[in-house]
């Protein structure tokens, strides 16, 4: 199972990227039936270190086989994978990742510190710095009440973060995220944007699976779009996203004589007018200001 | 300790833990009422000696059935549900090699049954240390009144009757029960790691554990029987190879009825253990290690 290229050296300085995909097919047998069922075919990829990657697509799609593959957990029809150099074949590749799966179950009897310290001491860290990271991401996941508490007796959204501060206990450069917010109340949903947003903050590389797509546009760098287990599209969102030859122009209180003049300037030019009216807030914000989960939205510009 | 040892010591912790929270240790108050109600049973037909054979048997007999069932149980119930659940994802997505994995899990299996034989015995040891002294003391006093009998007659009866109590024997006999659910533990995990539930490791975990107690008759015609049908030959070959044979640890009835198990004996048993528990979690990792998740 050993290759020879397993592992990457810089070269002339060049950084090592965080995540490599190199043609990468998965096949899946089908029981009874001789063809195979083919759930990735030839994604390639590449996400530098310190970046938010959005892979998005359909159910079904090969985000979660890709994933898979990446980390170890299934091995690939063909192709190569690599995490900072390292084959994912190795089990050492997995020493500075950090993983949440799609709605992640813990062992139920135990209490949220007890599963961060179970996960911890597998990762190598233990005594004080253990104990400091754990209150740390208690923190950070704003689980600090219900640490005690054995993981029965919690919310959908807290399994979640639970399970984010599980793939961050050993201060991981490269945390995937599989579909995080499935399930998940919008204030939960927001409350794990905000969390990339912190990681992304610290220079901790991010992948993010989901088929959310207003969640992969508010904290992505790059996007990756998998259809029928290829990649269809690839880039740098703002690239992919905007639209060259529009503008927008948002004011706030302008008189209505103002906006005649704007517009008459407008009719008396070379450009078109596509539309003028009242920007609309996303039900996701309306939601959370109704509710009083949105604590600084608005400050924030929402 | 870290490395590998201390990632396996941290999986066998946490299944200890596990296990001991979804009140395992009831089956213990259960055992505990069982073994007090043959200590108490007063029957009048029995002598002393039959007495305390009827609570070794209980005894013995329950420590076996619980560790026979908790080993296949257990086991079935943690594998498969840590892939059904995904726990093994953020487990082996972590760098956890899958045989520090199979290991942890096994080793946090047979860590709860050593316990729990271990509490069982003490407290059947206890029980049957009661019921020693307080027969002996009711037959001695019978017996001063007996004018036929002599100083040395009382006193081989007396050494009769602490034969059959607590002796070093019964630790022989829990260190048994503790080996076999060993194997029995190391088979049912094999069958967790091609199994995708539970249900289905528990069903053909039991089935294993009866065709293991009529392995010695496989073997038998396997080797020793000359003739034969093809088919029944290879399959005899079959069951004698893959399967363990569970009558070699079969050693309560004799405990009960007073013989001695050497400790060259206990020493083979060891042995055996070690290798049908190296086998098994062998071919359990060879699977367990091609297994798409």
């Amino acid at each position: 199972m050993v290759e020879d290229d397993t592992r990457e050296e810089k070269r002339g300085g060049e950084e090592v990227p965080a995540v490599r995909i190199e043609h990468l097919v998965k096949d899946f047998a089908v029981p009874f039936r001789r063809e195979k069922l083919r759930a990735v075919g030839g994604i390639s990829l590449e996400m530098a270190a310190g970046e938010v990657y959005g892979l998005i697509g359909p159910n079904g799609s090969g985000k979660s086989t890709t994933m898979k593959v990446l980390l170890g957990l299934i091995a690939a029809t063909s192709g190569r994978t690599a995490i900072f150099g390292v084959s994912s074949r190795r089990v050492s590749s997995r020493r500075e990742v950090g993983y949440l799966p799609e709605n992640p179950y813990f062992y139920k009897h135990v209490s949220g510190a007890e599963t961060l310290r179970g996960y911890g001491r597998l990762c190598g860290v233990r005594g004080g710095a253990l104990a400091e990271r754990i209150g740390e991401l208690l923190e950070l996941v704003d689980l600090e009440d219900a640490s005690d508490r054995r993981l029965g007796g919690y919310s959908k959204g807290m399994l979640q973060r639970i399970g984010l501060a599980q793939a961050l206990i050993q201060d991981p450069r490269l945390v995937v995220l599989d579909e995080p917010t499935a399930g998940v109340d919008p204030a939960g949903s927001r409350k794990m944007r905000d969390l990339i947003l912190e990681m992304k903050g610290r220079g901790i590389s991010v992948i993010l699976c989901s088929h959310l797509l207003e969640q992969v546009q508010e904290v992505c760098d790059r996007v990756g779009i998998i259809h029928r287990g290829k990649l269809v599209k690839e880039g740098a969102l703002e690239e992919l996203i905007n639209i060259e030859e529009q503008t927008d122009i948002v004011l706030e209180n302008a008189p209505a004589e103002l906006l005649e003049e704007i517009r008459a300037t407008v009719e008396g030019s070379a450009a078109r007018l596509v539309r003028m009216g009242h920007p609309r807030t996303t039900l996701e914000r309306l939601f959370l200001r109704e509710t009083g989960g949105e604590e600084g939205e608005e400050r924030r510009g929402g | 300790m870290g490395g590998s040892l201390g990632r396996i010591w941290v999986l066998a912790g946490a299944t200890f833990t596990q296990l001991v929270r979804m009140k395992t240790f009831y089956f213990l108050l259960i055992f505990c009422a069982l073994v007090a109600l043959a200590g108490s049973l007063n029957i009048m037909a029995y002598n002393a000696e039959q007495q305390m054979k009827l609570v070794k048997d209980v005894s013995l007999g329950a420590m076996s059935l619980f560790a026979s069932i908790f080993g296949i149980v257990a086991t079935a119930m943690l594998i498969p549900r840590d892939m059904e659940d995904r726990t093994l994802y953020t487990i082996l997505a972590k760098p956890v090699p899958r045989v520090e994995y199979l290991i942890g899990k096994l080793l946090g299996v047979l860590m709860v049954i050593g316990v729990s034989l271990a509490a069982m015995h003490l407290f059947f040891s206890g029980v049957l240390y009661a019921r020693q002294e307080m027969l002996l003391a009711d037959d001695m006093t019978m017996m001063a009144d007996r004018v036929d009998l002599t100083e040395e007659d009382v006193q081989s009866y007396a050494e009769r009757v602490r034969e059959q109590g607590v002796t070093w024997n019964l630790v022989n006999a829990t260190g048994a029960i503790f080996l076999k659910a060993c194997v029995v533990t190391a088979s049912a995990m094999v069958i967790s790691t091609v199994a995708t539930t539970s249900l289905f490791t528990i069903i053909v975990s039991v089935l294993v554990f009866f065709i293991g107690h009529v392995q010695a008759l496989a073997r038998t015609y396997w080797v020793d029987v000359e003739g034969g049908g093809v088919v029944a030959k290879l399959f005899s070959a079959l069951v004698a190879l893959v399967f363990p044979d569970y009558q070699l640890y079969n050693v309560i009835d004799g405990v009960v009825s007073g013989e001695w198990i050497p400790f060259g004996a206990m020493l083979k048993l060891v042995g055996l253990t070690a290798f049908y528990v190296g086998i098994y979690t062998v071919v359990a990792y060879l699977v367990f290690a091609e297994k798409e998740l």
